[in-house]
């Protein structure tokens, strides 16, 4: 070890911007996830809803093709073939490629979501405070806000892997399975009532729900993780937040009848609500009624966006004393 | 002239580190660079008379706990040993000086930068104390994540963490994982993420704890050229034994302030206050014994087996008065020690306990 080896060349290039250290933090903290085979474990298993939304729609083409021509017996139940078909029809109505099926898929996919977002937490950004790592970060040219946008960056795109994506594949496939659009200049323009596929309004709606999603969460998923650090607590804080508030909001507004916008409790909802707004719902058919107004729900995302960003400020103001 | 003040009245040291005349580390006046606190502006050289590290005045409050006290401090180029007690406030002072926290009173700057600010930290290379890292990942990989937080690019950036890994002696063993490096294998890594970016400034927290004795030779020796090489090297450490060798130039700290700063020496002769024991072993002990209690400087004399403990305030008045009763008296002395020069001497009596 001598210092005669010193030989890489003196920096002539100009420094990229301290922004740009985001993406480093970021690609740290997915490789550090990625790497375990629990998350792949799990993310394959969020994929079968994806998988159940994707060919839903197969089935129920092959169903309509293939069961009109002869009586269906399974066991002793026989039925007609026109009642099978209308049954399965009843059963994947939602898998049609409108702005229902992106909901209910928004909503399942969220909470697979939600699971993995608790479990990995502790890898994405406890373990920074943990193990202290934030030091070696905080000591490189960059300010405590690239870092808390670094982490949301990682955790943001978890997010859009396990919706955003799945969601755009399956716009794809509703879009696609009408070749008009070859033929049709006007396909997408015509069909933008925000109704069916191949709208444009749909697709900025899919890609505004899924960033909602992954602002909102990996804001708060960042705030919490920095403070709790460990897997347990986590979990037991976002339980808490996702499920507690929720049954609290439940009962408050459909067993006690209260104000709708004691829903404003139930974080899920906001979520599933201003989403719904991008996907094109109108408020009065978001069921469960009563429903809190869009720009309610959206303060309250809001205001908690806000909170957990000031906490986060605090928490890295002097983050290398925080044993 | 070292700059020194006790304890009991550390005020007065920061006067004295402001009074002195300028004699390498410390200087007698403080010229404040012009502050330039653009994060994205590039850093330059050091302003001539500007120095590397600055502490001008500098306080900071863990809530009503003082953590720094009205600490002024510089340093140029050189190595520079941070010695002091936990608690004292010698890591507050590095993570001031690496830009993590900010002062509540004062100015930290780094070649005229505010320590926290972008430009500063692309001027400072700093190793913490913990090896925690990520444990499943290489420390190739590592290196070159940490590289591109500088601002370098992907392929710049692995061009230096090769170089870098060469340079600790690590280029064989950086594909293994981190989880399975040594305590002196993760020193090497930490200190080669602090040299990526060839800073002038360089703040080491216990860079030779856990590094075997040729591990630390060799990193001695590279700080050592390191500093013949213009950096400016802060080494905060307990192995005083260790900084003795690296260095001779050390701040103490005491209670949040700066006690002393100076060369051992320097910080030893001014303390003339404080008796220094010597150890005198001769073939007559009564009567030698009997010959310094008459010297006014000798404060004290105790047995230790065959030998004399004594207890002197002049040392130097003390080592001219054995050699005159060795001839005076024909007494033959079969040892002769100091026994509390070295730093941690220095450091107990500044702090107003044992050194040992």
């Amino acid at each position: 070890m001598s210092a005669s080896l010193l030989h890489y060349r003196a920096w002539q290039g100009s420094w990229r911007r301290p922004f740009w250290a985001v993406v480093p933090i970021a690609r740290v903290a997915l490789g550090m996830l990625l790497r375990r085979k629990l998350f792949w474990a799990l993310y394959g298993f969020a994929l079968l809803l994806f998988l159940m939304f994707f060919f839903g729609s197969f089935l129920l083409d092959w169903a309509e093709t293939h069961l009109a021509a002869t009586p269906i017996q399974i066991g002793r139940l026989k039925t007609e073939p026109e009642r099978a078909v209308r049954f399965l029809r009843q059963g994947v109505r939602v898998l049609n490629g409108s702005q229902e099926t992106f909901a209910y898929f928004f909503s399942y996919q969220g909470a697979m979501v939600l699971v993995i977002l608790a479990l990995a937490g502790s890898v994405l950004v406890g373990n920074d405070f943990t193990f202290r790592s934030v030091g070696f970060y905080l000591a490189k040219p960059i300010q405590p806000r690239h870092w808390i946008i670094g982490k949301c960056l990682a955790v943001g795109v978890i997010v859009h892997l396990l919706t955003t994506v799945p969601a755009l594949v399956l716009f794809a496939q509703h879009g696609m399975s009408d070749w008009n659009y070859v033929i049709d200049v006007d396909y997408f323009t015509a069909s933008a009532a925000g109704n069916g596929p191949a709208s444009w309004l749909l697709l900025l709606g899919i890609i505004g729900y899924g960033t909602l999603l992954a602002t909102v969460l990996s804001i708060v998923l960042v705030a919490a993780a920095s403070w709790l650090r460990r897997t347990m607590p986590l979990i037991l804080v976002w339980v808490s937040l996702f499920l507690f508030l929720r049954i609290v909001a439940a009962i408050l507004v459909d067993g006690l009848k209260y104000d709708g916008r004691w829903r404003l409790l139930d974080l899920w909802n906001n979520l599933g609500l201003i989403g719904q707004a991008c996907l094109g719902f109108d408020h009065g058919s978001i069921r469960p009624a009563p429903q809190p107004a869009f720009w309610e729900a959206g303060l309250a995302l809001g205001g908690l966006c806000i909170a957990c960003l000031i906490s986060l400020k605090m928490r890295t103001r002097d983050v290398p004393i925080v044993r | 002239m070292p700059d020194f003040a006790q304890n009991a009245d550390a005020g007065r040291a920061d006067r004295a580190l402001t009074e002195a005349p300028a004699d390498g580390i410390t200087s007698a006046s403080i010229t404040l660079p012009v502050p330039r606190t653009r994060e994205d502006r590039a850093p330059v050289a050091d302003a001539p008379g500007s120095p590397t590290l600055l502490f001008d005045r500098v306080s900071k409050w863990y809530g009503p706990v003082i953590g720094l006290n009205q600490v002024t401090l510089e340093l140029r180029p050189g190595i520079t040993g941070l010695v002091g007690h936990n608690g004292a406030g010698k890591s507050t002072l590095l993570r001031l000086a690496a830009g993590q926290i900010r002062p509540d009173l004062g100015r930290v700057a780094i070649a005229g930068f505010d320590a926290w600010t972008a430009a500063a930290k692309r001027c400072l290379g700093y190793c913490p104390e913990h090896d925690t890292f990520y444990e499943d990942w290489s420390g190739r990989r590592f290196l070159v994540a940490m590289a591109q937080l500088f601002g370098f690019t992907r392929g710049e950036s692995r061009r230096r963490t090769e170089a870098t890994l060469e340079l600790v002696g690590m280029r064989d063993r950086a594909d293994r994982p981190l989880a399975s490096y040594s305590k002196g294998m993760r020193q090497r890594i930490k200190l080669a993420q602090a040299l990526l970016h060839d800073p002038p400034l360089l703040l080491l927290d216990e860079p030779l704890s856990g590094i075997d004795p040729i591990g630390r030779r060799e990193s001695i020796a590279l700080f050592q050229e390191l500093a013949r090489r213009g950096k400016c090297l802060l080494i905060s450490s307990h192995e005083l034994e260790e900084l003795e060798k690296l260095t001779d130039h050390i701040a103490i700290m005491a209670a949040g302030r700066i006690a002393a700063v100076g060369t051992l020496s320097q910080i030893r002769s001014v303390l003339d206050g404080h008796p220094l024991t010597i150890r005198i072993a001769s073939d007559q002990n009564h009567q030698l014994a009997c010959s310094l209690l008459a010297l006014d400087d000798v404060v004290g004399i105790d047995r230790d087996g065959d030998a004399l403990l004594v207890r002197s305030r002049n040392p130097r008045h003390l080592f001219a008065k054995v050699s005159d009763l060795v001839i005076e008296e024909n007494l033959e002395i079969r040892h002769l020690e100091t026994l509390d020069e070295s730093t941690h001497d220095v450091l107990g009596y500044l702090l107003g306990g044992r050194g040992r």
